[in-house]
């Protein structure tokens, strides 16, 4: 009885740890094998093919291109993100006339389906009909619609900050949720002292709430960084990655690469997978290195 | 109490365990005992997508009720997938083995030389093997020996707004790629945002580019069967292409618009002029156009007497051995009323003698079944179209941009290093 009783806990864990290797560990291994594997664009195992995968991948024209954007629409994204929500915070977390309504508001670009959001861009992006270029048409900033100047997803300069201001726009209500939990942790008589000892409001908001946000920031950041770099819906609803590669960022790239060769595709999952963990890394020691000079 | 609560964490072990073994298995069952087996078939969409009245799940639902209706110990359990995502997926379904026993796709080829596939004399009856079209179950041969079974076909034309020509004071549909951009000149004067439409995105980069191909004396092969995509008429025709991009005679930034969208502007009105094929014509009928003509494709010096037909295939996979059952359900499917369905639904071109004889009638369809018998096909049966096909989708609009010989010159490295 006693012995069953010490095999207890791993009755309870079992399931978990279970789950964890089957739908986390399980697939990662496949992913790996995958990308040393010849495949067929038809799915026909073809034996094994050592390093090419790779050395294909990296042999791209538009490889180094795609992950350099791939770091610079994480960073872009990340950061805008993060600042938005940071001011977005510190103003729902004071108290005015119809809060309640302003903070449900925020959680609709949260709610909705990232590729509806995208979908809906698109179309008020189209040249011919879309309702931003009506605007800008009625402005005067473009003559007619139509035209190569309303058509601002037909090219990357014009495309990816779009691209990027959709990815900010859905990011933004969990940042801010996220930081807004963070600013309810702070007791209310540190900003006492603080005032008692003559603090101005930004020496206040600089040596007080951003230090005492900091767990909150660490995990609504890094949960960003891993999402951003992962996502697929935005880019691929409103570009497809085009003109040419253009547009696209890693995660477009493996996907269009799975058309053509699945190893070579799997190669690029596991660089993406290799990415995502020293983003994570440098991230967090970058965090840890902030604790401990306060 | 303890007791209790350890045998629910098993239960809770053993559904995971369940749970998990759910994902892989099912595909071969070989019947129950009494007979009855289950055909699996997976099947394209050329609907306009899952609850619309046109489904490809309301489609062949009806076909297959009906065929189990006379074939009570045969069922078939079809799953359509769209356009877009039915290669990946297959692709997948392969790879985990978990093979259907019938695919009807876009392409064949690429099983071929992995032995997956039926021969198609071991699926079809003579009857109805010898009312295919010669040419079209030629282009299902793979070194003399047939796999690929054509399902349906499709061909192009010039669909042009004849409002807008009026407007435009156009007199005549252009026939030369001179009168084409003379035409769009004209457009473009009258208002026209779209002057030519000319959708080289993702969606089907291929089908338009080689419209053009074709009409230089071009395309993405040469006479003696080479990879020519870079070759002197096509950069040619893209610098043509480019001049007419560059003048705001198109669809601006091309390499990112995708057909659909062009398709559904020019049923709006906003295009003059665009190539298109019996499946637009339900695009343009839900937009409202009515007044529009039909005229063969312009090429560099006169009317193109050749266009690009394209077909998608039905196939059978060896793994299950069902040849019997197959065999059945594909006799009933292209002697009874279920091809004639799907040209009825869709606008889809049949692949029959008798199925061409049966729609000889229809006005609309007449320019592309005229099409038909001298149309040029894409190099489909080259196991490295597979590889180059993504590619141009992808980057082949850049010609029109960035320069025509660089990227072509791209893509022909592509076909030739493909293996």
């Amino acid at each position: 009885m006693r012995r069953l009783r010490a095999l207890e806990p791993l009755a309870w864990v079992g399931p978990a740890v279970l789950l964890i290797a089957v739908v986390v560990l399980w697939p990662v291994i496949e992913m790996i094998r995958s990308s040393f594997l010849k495949i067929s664009r038809f799915g026909v195992v073809q034996g094994g093919n050592g390093l090419a995968n790779y050395e294909k991948l990296f042999g791209e024209k538009d490889f180094a291109d795609i992950m350099v954007r791939s770091v610079i629409w994480v960073v872009a994204v990340v950061v805008l993100t993060v600042l938005i929500s940071l001011a977005l915070a510190q103003l729902f977390n004071q108290h005015f006339p119809l809060r309640k309504i302003a903070r449900w508001a925020l959680i609709a670009p949260w709610a909705a389906s990232v590729l509806m959001t995208a979908i809906i861009f698109k179309w008020m992006l189209d040249p011919e009909v879309g309702v931003i270029n009506q605007l800008r048409m009625k402005l005067g900033l473009i003559d007619a619609m139509g035209g190569a100047a309303a058509d601002q997803l037909g090219d990357a300069s014009t495309a990816m900050p779009w691209l990027v201001f959709v990815a900010v726009f859905v990011s933004v209500p969990f940042t801010t949720y996220a930081l807004l939990a963070g600013l309810a942790t702070i007791p209310s008589d540190v900003y006492e002292a603080a005032r008692m000892d003559g603090a101005g409001r930004l020496r206040t908001y600089w040596s007080i709430t951003l230090p005492l946000l900091r767990p909150a920031l660490t995990v609504a950041a890094l949960i960003n960084v891993m999402n951003v770099f992962n996502s697929f819906p935005i880019i691929w609803a409103m570009t497809h990655g085009q003109p040419g590669y253009s547009t696209a960022t890693s995660t477009i790239f493996m996907f269009i690469l799975k058309g053509s060769d699945i190893g070579e595709s799997a190669a690029m999952s596991v660089v993406n997978f290799g990415m995502v963990i020293v983003l994570t890394v440098i991230f967090l020691k970058v965090s840890r290195w902030n604790k401990e000079v306060t | 109490m303890k007791m209790k609560l350890a045998g629910g964490a098993a239960l809770g072990l053993a559904t995971v365990l369940v749970l998990s073994s759910c994902g892989s298995g099912g595909g071969d069952d070989q019947g129950s005992g009494d007979g009855q087996v289950t055909l699996k078939m997976v099947a394209a969409d050329y609907g306009d997508g899952p609850g619309k009245p046109n489904s490809g799940e309301t489609f062949w639902k009806g076909v297959v009720d009906e065929f189990q209706a006379a074939n009570p110990t045969i069922k078939v359990d079809v799953q359509v997938i769209n356009w877009n995502d039915i290669d990946n997926q297959v692709a997948t379904m392969i790879q985990n083995g978990q093979v259907p026993d019938i695919l009807q796709t876009g392409d064949y080829s690429g099983f071929v030389k992995d032995g997956l596939l039926h021969k198609a004399d071991e699926v079809l009856s003579p009857n109805v093997s010898g009312d295919m079209l010669e040419k079209f179950a030629e282009f299902g041969k793979v070194d003399g020996t047939q796999y690929g079974i054509p399902f349906v076909s499709s061909a192009r034309a010039l669909f042009y707004n004849k409002d807008l020509f009026d407007k435009a004071g156009i007199k005549e549909p252009p026939k030369t790629w001179d009168d084409l951009k003379a035409a769009a000149g004209k457009l473009k004067e009258a208002g026209v945002t779209q002057p030519f439409g000319l959708p080289l995105g993702q969606e089907e980069a291929q089908a338009e580019s080689f419209l053009w191909m074709l009409g230089n004396g071009g395309g993405y092969k040469d006479d003696s069967g080479k990879w020519a995509i870079d070759s002197p008429q096509n950069v040619e025709t893209f610098t043509y292409m480019k001049g007419l991009v560059e003048a705001g005679l198109t669809t601006p930034n091309p390499g990112t618009k995708d057909r659909k969208t062009v398709w559904e502007d020019f049923g709006a009105g906003k295009v003059g002029m665009v190539n298109g094929g019996p499946m637009s014509i339900p695009i343009f009928d839900a937009a409202g156009l009515k007044n529009y003509g039909v005229v063969p494709i312009p090429g560099r010096t006169g009317p193109l007497d050749t266009t690009l037909g394209v077909m998608d295939w039905i196939m059978a996979f060896n793994k299950n051995g069902h040849a019997a059952e197959i065999k059945k359900f594909f006799d009933f499917f292209y002697t009874g009323s279920a091809a004639q369905k799907i040209s009825d639904t869709y606008k889809l071109l049949p692949v029959t003698n008798g199925g061409i004889e049966k729609l000889s009638g229809d006005e609309k369809l007449k320019p592309f079944l005229d099409a038909l018998p001298n149309a040029s096909f894409y190099p489909f049966q080259d196991p490295k179209w597979a590889t180059v096909n993504p590619a141009i989708k992808q980057t082949i609009g850049g010609a029109v941009k960035d320069g025509p010989a660089k990227v072509l010159g791209e893509l022909q490295k592509t076909a030739e290093a493909a293996g």
